[in-house]
């Protein structure tokens, strides 16, 4: 994309985004549907409708951290960026026929990602106005689940639903294997980015707090204790958002094992570090961000629900300590 | 619940702070320097009488418990002597503990009361090449030959070999192979240095270099069976018994050279002075030493309340182990920070706190990992399934 182009795609989210942010925990369904509509009329889901895409995966990255800065009850990574990219792949490769619903991720119960047994217990991911939910197989087989009633959340702005096994034949089509690492990565890479973009607007929040609010006749700010912790949340931030970012480049450029290697270490790294940063804003902001009309659950919820989404920590790093898949280590001479 | 400690107590702090006084940084700092055994001062702890602290009394000592021993090694490392103060008589304060609970009456008659005066000093082998932290893994074999025991293999960082006469020393009488459990058949002799069929080498290190540590080749050395400590094949369970007595030990020096570490670091704190005001203004600097301050303080009360366990006849694995983790922590923490505060001078060996960084450092690691610790509290206190 130019970049004049994304950076009015780039200014068209972030004003969608101020408009609809949400202040409260409680979103009335109506109000997430008109929110959703808005979004859709972005028509960001054109941005990797075709091979090759219009959007890079580092766009796309871009644009999922931009989503991740303010509470939204929409579906962005689920609808827009997530199942989308499963329909691209399988089309490239000419391995399945045009499908009409609009579908979001199918995830185990537990929020990881799905792989052995599609009949197993499963829930549609982040479903605002979804109708379907795709299952991926170990194996790449792609299947569309059928929604059912709302699942429970701890992510009060995210809905999860049910999803059962669809009827009659619900398989789509399969990824070959290079697919679906690519996918993986691309998957792992998009959610730590909303991450990383939470995190980095949680601190930034929380830094303009330390200005604003006094107390012992100074700015919070003014004190040490205070502009370290910060200053370490900052790094942890800048931390994420370089592995997240680098993983995302390396969907462009590298091959599918080189990129999942990259994605892993990026969403390991940000499981740490965003929760990090979160509970460090939290502290500055003091006794109101115990408070339930205030923000600072939404982000705390969602960062610490991400960092088990998908994959978890000690799964990543079980993998990524397996000398295969992943950059091989280069002997010095 | 009682937080006073005894008369006694109080006066064995304060007696050994005064011995001690006069040992001063330039003291410690020359004796590390020139790996120097610290002769002066292990003579005046001998003279004050202090080496036999729990040695029975019928054998020359004062019978005292592991409470004074800690109170006694806490405040040796604190005196700023740090690790080579402590370990040069660290064995003498307890190390003889197998062979007051296990060794014959000749045995204890020959040996405990020399140690007790300081006139022998003992090292203790059990690391091999090959075993560390699994010492059933231990090779050196000791041979039956009529009234001896020819003994032959490889010992490593045996402390204090150079300096010492005699060594606690762990060997296997039956191989792995051949007994029911691994932790059968080892034997522990309590036996002369033999230089003609010991060779013994210093191991250059890190730090607490006024004591050696030493890889120590046994080629052929006999043992009269009158050296032996207690039973065949029973030396690693006689050795089990001392463990927990031994991590309040090092606990308590690890507590001791915190407490030194941050005491220099307040000192400098307010003295020195960085943009126009003493540099322990800052809260970036002045927070982590009052957290350490805070952490010392937890795992003192830890460590004291092992020691009442063990001096009250109790069970007290959990509490030794919590001790030693959270003691050997909080006075690594506590030398780093120091080191910090000190700036391009906590580089200087002329203020002492690199060298308490580089013996705090060492408490991580031995003579148990902070791993085998928790190893320790995961399957023993937790119940969980062992993980090795
Ligand atoms: C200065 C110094 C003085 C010493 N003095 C003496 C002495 O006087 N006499 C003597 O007998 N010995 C002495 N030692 C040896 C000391 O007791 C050993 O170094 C210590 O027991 C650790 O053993 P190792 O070095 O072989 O480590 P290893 O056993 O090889 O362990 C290496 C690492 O692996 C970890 N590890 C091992 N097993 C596990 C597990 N199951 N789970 C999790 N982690 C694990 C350990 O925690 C450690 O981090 C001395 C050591 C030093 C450095």
């Amino acid at each position: 994309m130019e970049a004049e182009e994304f950076r009015l795609v780039r200014e068209a989210l972030r004003a969608f985004a101020a408009d609809h942010r949400c202040d409260a925990a409680e979103v009335g369904q109506a109000e997430r549907t008109t929110a959703q509509k808005a979004l859709d009329g972005l028509g960001l889901g054109e941005l990797r409708r075709s091979t090759p895409p219009l959007a890079s995966a580092q766009e796309c990255a871009l644009l999922a951290e931009e989503y991740g800065r303010q509470p939204l009850a929409t579906s962005f990574l689920g609808t827009v960026l997530l199942a989308p990219e499963v329909l691209r792949l399988l089309a490239a490769a000419g391995r399945h026929a045009p499908y009409g619903s609009r579908p979001t991720v199918a995830l185990t119960r537990d929020l990881r990602f799905t792989g052995r047994d599609s009949e197993a217990d499963h829930v549609a991911w982040d479903a605002e106005g979804a109708e379907s939910a795709l299952w991926i197989g170990d194996d790449g087989t792609v299947r569309a689940l059928d929604l059912g009633g709302p699942a429970p959340t701890t992510d009060l702005l995210r809905v999860v639903r049910e999803a059962h096994p669809g009827t009659p034949d619900s398989v789509l089509g399969r990824l070959d294997p290079e697919q679906l690492h690519a996918w993986r990565a691309w998957a792992l890479v998009m959610v730590s980015s909303e991450l990383v973009g939470a995190a980095a607007s949680f601190v930034e929040q929380s830094t303009a707090y330390a200005r604003d609010r006094s107390q012992y006749g100074r700015p919070i700010g003014s004190f040490q204790a205070v502009q370290h912790l910060l200053a370490d949340a900052t790094v942890a931030v800048e931390a994420c958002a370089s592995a997240t970012r680098y993983a995302a480049w390396c969907l462009d450029h590298a091959d599918p094992d080189t990129a999942l290697a990259a994605a892993r270490v990026a969403k390991a790294e940000v499981d740490v570090s965003a929760v990090e940063a979160v509970y460090a804003g939290m502290q500055v902001f003091g006794g109101i961000a115990q408070t339930w009309e205030h923000m600072a659950h939404l982000y705390l919820r969602r960062v610490r629900v991400g960092a088990t989404v998908l994959t978890g920590t000690v799964d990543l790093l079980t993998a990524l300590a397996l000398p295969e898949p992943g950059p091989q280590v280069v002997e010095a001479p | 619940m009682d937080f006073q400690l005894t008369e006694d107590q109080e006066t064995i702090r304060k007696t050994v702070a005064g011995l001690l006084r006069d040992f001063d940084d330039q003291y410690w700092m020359r004796k590390d320097r020139d790996h120097a055994f610290p002769e002066e001062f292990y003579a005046a702890v001998a003279g004050g009488g202090w080496l036999g602290l729990t040695i029975p009394e019928e054998y020359g000592g004062h019978g005292l418990g592991i409470t004074e021993a800690t109170l006694l090694l806490e405040e040796v490392a604190r005196s700023g002597g740090g690790m080579n103060a402590a370990s040069a008589i660290h064995l003498n304060i307890f190390g003889m503990h197998p062979v007051v609970v296990h060794g014959s009456e000749d045995l204890k008659r020959r040996t405990l009361p020399r140690v007790a005066t300081g006139d022998l000093q003992v090292c203790f082998g059990v690391t091999e090449p090959g075993a560390g932290l699994d010492t059933t893994r231990i090779t050196t074999f000791a041979r039956r030959e009529g009234d001896h025991y020819v003994i032959d293999g490889r010992k490593v960082w045996i402390s204090k070999a150079v300096e010492s006469e005699k060594i606690l020393l762990l060997t296997r009488t039956t191989r792995v192979g051949e007994v029911a459990r691994r932790t059968d058949g080892m034997t522990l002799f309590l036996t002369d240095l033999d230089r003609a069929h010991v060779d013994i080498r210093p191991i250059a290190k890190m730090g607490r270099n006024a004591v050696t540590s030493n890889e120590v080749f046994i080629d052929a050395l006999r043992v009269p069976v009158a050296d032996r400590v207690g039973e065949e094949g029973e030396g690693f369970r006689y050795l089990l018994d001392g463990l927990n007595p031994e991590r309040m030990l090092i606990a308590a020096e690890a507590l001791g050279l915190g407490r030194v570490a941050l005491e220099r670091a307040v000192k400098y704190g307010n003295e020195r002075e960085v943009f126009g005001r003493p540099i322990g203004m800052n809260q970036g600097l002045q927070f982590p030493l009052a957290d350490s301050l805070a952490r010392l303080d937890a795992a003192e009360l830890v460590l004291r309340k092992a020691t009442w366990l063990y001096d009250n006849g109790r069970p007290c694995g959990r509490e030794a182990n919590t001790a030693k983790y959270l003691c050997a922590d909080a006075g690594f923490d506590a030398a780093d920070r120091a080191l910090q505060t000190h700036g391009g001078m906590g580089y200087a060996e002329e203020y002492a706190v690199a060298r308490y960084f580089r013996e705090a450092r060492l408490l991580k690691i031995a003579p148990i990992s902070q791993e085998m610790v928790l190893n320790y509290l995961g399957s023993h206190t937790l119940g969980l399934p062992r993980s090795y």
